[in-house]
């Protein structure tokens, strides 16, 4: 076999991925599907929780700055909490990402359904909607692009928090990336793994961000117009 | 708006699908290996699950990056691991178990197996063949020149030859180099400590004649480092072996014979070789550990 040690990064990287390619497969889904797990949770509680203090006003600050106080412990010490319950492992690694998935989620449903036109719930309630008519009629719809947004700023920080969580055993791309710090020369190994990382991040935030436009309904109407003229 | 439902409930059930693969084999006590940080652990781990879902229907999941050996000790204990890639005696005498050290390798293996049955319920194995010590290594070259074969020979050549040793060793009570001095009675006209990791380049080089390395480094075998036999027996022995909890073994004997069949077969030179791939050659420790297990069949021999 060639001594790896004298070729470049460039092709030491090359030569890695291509030794390691299902490898680095496997970890990518695993990692992709604790993120996702995650902020799904977060979605479930967090969706609910939002429209209900955007009902009643005064649990609102209760509920976000309890979000916003989770959201200042750093991840790592979250995790070594939760890890003294929980045990190691991926589950671990889900519950952390649910509760730093919550804040944004909380915040943004309720801010996307208070800043909705009052006339226009207003008019539902004229055409003799009930409350729960208003709700998922009228003011679900009108806000799914913000409540959207708050998803993906919530999975594109699952990821980076996903990586941190090689350190309780849970896998992922993170593995990699402490694989090559342990190495000897492991330069190429941490590109394998951060940079799969970085395009996860990047890719999750590109297509939550077309859905998210389509959603928009400002946009949506103004396509609507022009394919009309 | 149908296809759009539609596309939502597609997502969502690959999703579950999905999840079952990551998540849904906990339910059913899962085996969970723990393995350490350091390559030979993560490439014994992943040995260790290909073996136990080769010759069984359990699933094994590695718990991989562990700090020490302390801490998977630990995960053992409070049973978020119920299998260990690789314990080394020494290690575990002293730190798990609270023990003196034994120098002689059987007894130091006989006495953690009884105590970890007695104390843990835990079932220490026999050892993969292989241990991974420190020892003093040369070039060939020294080796052939000085007419050595154990580090005794050295005494007579130590004044005119420079040694690097591991910074921690330097420092280490009882077997480090203190120790080391007073048993064997000689000193080197210089010793370096410096980091494990460069010591094998710095001999291999020229820049320092004898070198205190581990004895499973993959570089070893690559650069044809002659290994001085410890004949004073000096070093306590780190024999290494698989483990795992009592519980899972009584509940499934098959993976117990699974994890048996490797007990033995993989000697210092071969963990060499095999540590050399992936440190060197950067490969995976589980596509290492794959590939290593199919080209020996899985040690299917002796089934008959």
């Amino acid at each position: 076999m060639q001594d790896m040690t004298q070729m470049s990064t460039t092709e030491q990287f090359l030569f890695y991925i291509q030794e390691n390619g299902w490898y680095v497969f496997n970890q990518f889904l695993d990692h992709f599907l604790i993120s996702i797990y995650g902020v799904l949770l977060a979605a479930l509680i967090g969706i609910p929780l939002g429209v209900l203090i955007s009902k009643y006003g005064k649990l609102s600050n209760v509920v976000i700055t309890l979000a916003n106080i989770i959201q200042t412990i750093p991840a790592l010490a979250l995790m070594a909490i939760l890890m003294l319950v929980l045990g190691l492992g991926k589950t671990t690694v889900i519950v952390t990402v649910f509760f730093y998935s919550l804040l944004p989620i909380i915040k943004n449903t309720y801010v996307g359904i208070t800043t909705i036109n009052k006339s226009v719930t207003d008019a539902g309630r004229g055409m003799g909607m009930t409350k729960i008519q208003v709700l998922y009629m009228v003011e679900l719809p009108l806000s799914l692009s913000v409540i959207i947004t708050g998803i993906r700023i919530a999975l594109v920080v699952a990821i980076g928090i996903t990586a941190i969580g090689a350190f309780i055993g849970a896998g992922g791309l993170g593995d990699i990336i402490i694989r090559g710090t342990n190495a000897t020369d492991g330069t190429a190994i941490i590109l394998a793994g951060a940079l799969p990382t970085a395009l996860m991040a990047i890719l999750s935030d590109i297509i939550l961000g077309i859905i998210e436009r389509r959603l928009d309904p400002v946009k949506r109407q103004q396509k609507r117009i022009s394919a009309t003229v | 708006m149908r296809i759009k439902l539609l596309l939502v409930g597609v997502i969502i059930l690959s999703l579950v699908i999905g999840g079952c693969s990551l998540t849904g084999n906990k339910s059913n006590g899962t085996i969970k290996i723990a393995s350490v940080v350091t390559t030979e652990s993560q490439i014994l781990a992943y040995m260790l699950k290909y073996m136990i879902e080769h010759y069984t229907e359990e699933e094994a999941e590695v718990i991989n990056n562990l700090g020490t050996s302390t801490v998977v000790h630990q995960a053992m204990v409070n049973r978020d691991a119920n299998v260990s890639a690789v314990r080394y005696t020494g290690t575990d005498l002293t730190g798990a178990l609270q023990a003196e050290p034994i120098k002689d390798a059987d007894e130091a293996l006989a006495y953690v197996q009884k105590e970890f049955t007695s104390q843990y319920n835990q079932t220490f194995f026999d050892s993969y063949g292989f241990e991974n010590t420190y020892a003093f290594m040369v070039t060939k070259e020294t080796a052939e020149k000085y007419k050595l074969k154990t580090v005794s020979d050295l005494a007579s050549v130590a004044g005119e030859l420079e040694a690097g040793v591991d910074t921690s060793w330097m420092n280490r009570e009882g077997d480090g180099y203190k120790g080391f001095v007073e048993e064997y009675g000689f000193d080197f006209s210089r010793t370096y400590p410096m980091q494990i990791g460069l010591v094998y380049d710095a001999v291999d080089s020229g820049e320092l004649d004898v070198v205190l390395g581990y004895t499973t480094d993959g570089r070893i075998a690559s650069y044809d480092l002659v290994v001085l036999e410890d004949d004073l027996n000096f070093f306590p022995p780190y024999d290494a072996s698989p483990f795992a909890d009592n519980e899972l073994l009584e509940k499934n004997p098959e993976v117990k014979a699974a994890m048996e069949r490797l007990v033995g077969k993989i000697s210092t030179k071969t963990m060499q070789e095999l540590n050399f791939l992936a440190d060197n050659n950067l490969i995976e420790p589980a596509v290492v550990a794959e590939d290593f297990l199919n080209e020996h069949d899985y040690f299917s021999g002796g089934d008959e």
